[in-house]
């Protein structure tokens, strides 16, 4: 056996640049593997952390007749307490549930702003600022000013919409609302911080105040639209879930409030996931396709070695011998090759997750709804790289049996005589 | 007991719908330590009854033994030790591995008989090519070797598991003719010497002088079978 795999490794150098091509295919098919696997885990993890952050924290509370409408932002379908005592009873209730460790409150409501020939809808978020600096990534987006404070009469807005408004950090912005009680109002804010991110949906639409200010204005005083709850990690939600809904049960809350895991918030990650399964099986066919090259190459070199194989079953080898030789010739390539592919596809999703891939002009006609971010962070982890590693070494030695049955079935005097 | 035996071989090949019968029911004894050649021109079925005799082949019709052992009982398997241990193959095209070295090329063949210790193993190898006149050359490649080289690697290759039997088919026809009588010379070393049998078959009648015995083959038949001593060559 060990002589054989010698003589299989030797008889790579026979063509050295036919051998080159061979795992040069097999390469680049890994190499897609482990980018394109890293490609799709980096969007659901961002588009996961996005919509956590942005949307549903790891779970999120809200009226039940308020999911149904909640694209229109309704205000009369707060979240004010178990039983309508306000939401600080329920707030420190939720966060006496083992590992949760925030609750977050916030405002949404619907309002627009005028510029000199133009009226811009927008989407306000009435919020604790202290609690979104320590959760969501605002902090870094916040490219001007600052965040807004509690007791003022504040806004944060992303660079877009104040193109859109024609304002700049420092000016003054007048907001057109309805209120609980559904009177128009209006109130002038100072413009205090300016966002830039890939999120187009805090780019063009949203903008951030205090929640103080929005209870007030709104007169939802101890009032919110909805309750987020942040764990230590997303992986232990369907433990803490049934934990918060036993709490609900326990006040009798159930018939008006829902408690719903991120997941069951997001329509794109459950189909991300699906796609993740599908990918799966795209690959194979990747690198099956890559295998057509080698078992090519296999089939050439049986033909060029017909006397040999005949010599060599003339001296002794059994066809099972025969069969190792080519296989593990086959199976050298796919190593090299997947090793080749794999490394290579782990740096450059190591560089692009540094760096990251800007699909902003392919997103411009996106809704600002969905929370997605513009520049993708292909995530590159150890398991990924083995998984296509591993893909395409059995791949190209499972189809190097073809041409090497074929070899190891020769009838040596017919090969003698090639 | 005979080296080998064979009664009523017939061989016929299937060509499309054509039957070829390329032996026609050949009865032949070998004792061990024989040096035979098998002569006839070319298509009078030498190769056919090579392969008949290193179980590389079949026969259509007959029995052949081999060392006490019938043929027709053994399976594919057991046809493949037969030859890795007790037979070795000389071909006129040589067939050597391209990419192992002259040491290495018969290197595998001792390695596949497995019977030896690896220092033992180095010994035997640098001892055969030494012996067939190779002693320098065992560093090269066979497309740095001449016909003649690379016809006399085949040989230590065939021989250093020490089978029983050597069959060469047409052992120098690609060689001129001082080459091959060196070829033949080595052979003939190794007949007198370690008493292994030899079966080569060839269409030149300067070849035929080293043979101890001759067998002419025609249409399939054997056709006339003389034995001579070493002393009396001319004929
Ligand atoms: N595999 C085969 N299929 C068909 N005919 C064959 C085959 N091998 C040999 N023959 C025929 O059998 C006869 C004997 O061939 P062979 O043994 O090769 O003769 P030699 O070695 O004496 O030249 C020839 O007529 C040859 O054409
Ligand atoms: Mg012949």
């Amino acid at each position: 056996m060990g002589f054989i795999i010698k003589i299989a490794y030797k008889n790579l150098s026979r063509h050295k640049l036919r051998t080159f091509v061979s795992i040069t295919a097999i390469a680049f098919s890994v190499m897609i593997v482990v980018f394109a696997r890293g490609l799709i885990n980096g969007m659901i993890d961002t588009l996961s952390v996005d919509h956590i952050q942005y949307n549903s924290g790891h779970i999120k509370i809200i009226d039940q007749e308020y999911l149904q409408q909640e694209r229109l932002l309704p205000l009369n379908y707060p979240v004010d307490g178990f039983n309508g005592e306000g939401p600080r009873a329920m707030t420190a209730d939720l966060k006496e549930i083992k590992d949760v460790e925030m609750v977050i409150s916030r405002l949404k409501f619907g309002a627009m702003a005028g510029t000199e020939n133009e009226l811009i809808t927008m989407c306000g978020w009435g919020v604790e600022p202290e609690q979104e600096l320590i959760f969501t990534d605002i902090e870094d987006f916040l490219v001007e000013g600052r965040m807004a404070q509690t007791g003022r009469m504040e806004v944060v807005m992303g660079t877009a919409l104040l193109k859109k408004l024609d304002r700049k950090v420092g000016e003054k912005i007048t907001i057109v609302y309805n209120t609980a009680f559904n009177s128009l109002k209006g109130s002038t804010f100072e413009i205090v911080g300016r966002l830039e991110s890939g999120l187009k949906m805090l780019n063009e639409v949203v903008f951030y105040l205090p929640l103080d200010q929005a209870q007030r204005l709104l007169e939802m005083d101890d009032q919110v639209t909805e309750l987020l709850l942040v764990t230590s990690d997303k992986k232990i939600i369907h433990r803490v879930l049934p934990e918060v809904k036993k709490l609900l049960a326990d006040k009798g809350a159930t018939d008006r409030y829902l408690a719903l895991g991120y997941k069951e918030t997001s329509d794109l990650i459950p189909l991300m996931d699906i796609m993740k399964i599908i990918y799966n099986q795209i690959y194979i066919f990747l690198v099956l396709l890559s295998c057509i090259v080698v078992i090519n190459t296999m089939i050439m070199i049986v033909k060029e070695r017909t006397k040999e194989i005949g010599m060599m079953t003339a001296m002794g080898l059994e066809s099972k011998e025969i069969l190792q030789l080519f296989v593990i010739e086959g199976a050298i390539m796919g190593v090299l090759g997947s090793l080749l592919g794999a490394v290579s596809g782990s740096v450059l999703t190591s560089y692009l997750a540094e760096v990251g891939l800007d699909y902003t002009s392919a997103m411009s006609g996106m809704s600002a709804d969905i929370i997605f971010d513009a520049i993708v962070y292909p995530v590159s982890s150890i398991g990924n790289t083995i998984f296509a590693f591993m893909l395409g070494m059995f791949i190209v030695t499972i189809a190097c049996l073809i041409p090497a049955r074929r070899a190891a079935s020769l009838e040596p005097t017919e090969a003698m005589r090639a | 007991m005979a080296l080998l035996e064979m009664q009523g071989i017939t061989k016929i090949y299937n060509q499309g719908k054509i039957e070829v019968p390329a032996l026609r029911g050949v009865d032949l004894t070998v004792e061990a330590g024989e040096f035979t050649t098998i002569f006839g021109p070319s298509g009078s079925g030498k190769t056919t009854l090579l392969n008949m005799i290193g179980c590389l082949d079949k026969p259509t019709a007959g029995r052949i033994t081999f060392d006490g052992q019938e043929l027709r009982e053994l399976d594919k398997k057991a046809l493949a030790m037969v030859r890795r241990y007790h037979v070795g193959f000389v071909f006129q095209s040589y067939n050597l591995i391209p990419v192992l070295t002259a040491y290495e090329n018969v290197e595998f063949a001792i390695r596949l008989v497995n019977k030896y210790h690896k220092k033992e193993i180095r010994d035997r190898v640098l001892q055969i090519l030494d012996a067939v006149g190779l002693a320098g050359l065992a560093g090269r490649k066979p497309n740095e070797l001449s016909g003649g080289q690379k016809q006399r690697v085949a040989i230590a290759r065939a021989l250093v598991k020490e089978p029983k039997l050597i069959l060469a088919d047409e052992p120098s026809a690609n060689l001129d003719s001082k080459t091959s009588e060196e070829v033949l010379q080595v052979m003939l070393k190794m007949n007198q010497e370690l008493g292994t049998t030899f079966i080569f078959s060839t269409h030149d009648p300067r070849v035929m002088e080293y043979a101890r015995r001759l067998i002419e083959i025609r249409d399939g038949l054997i056709s006339k079978d003389q034995r001579r001593e070493s002393e009396d060559v001319s004929d």
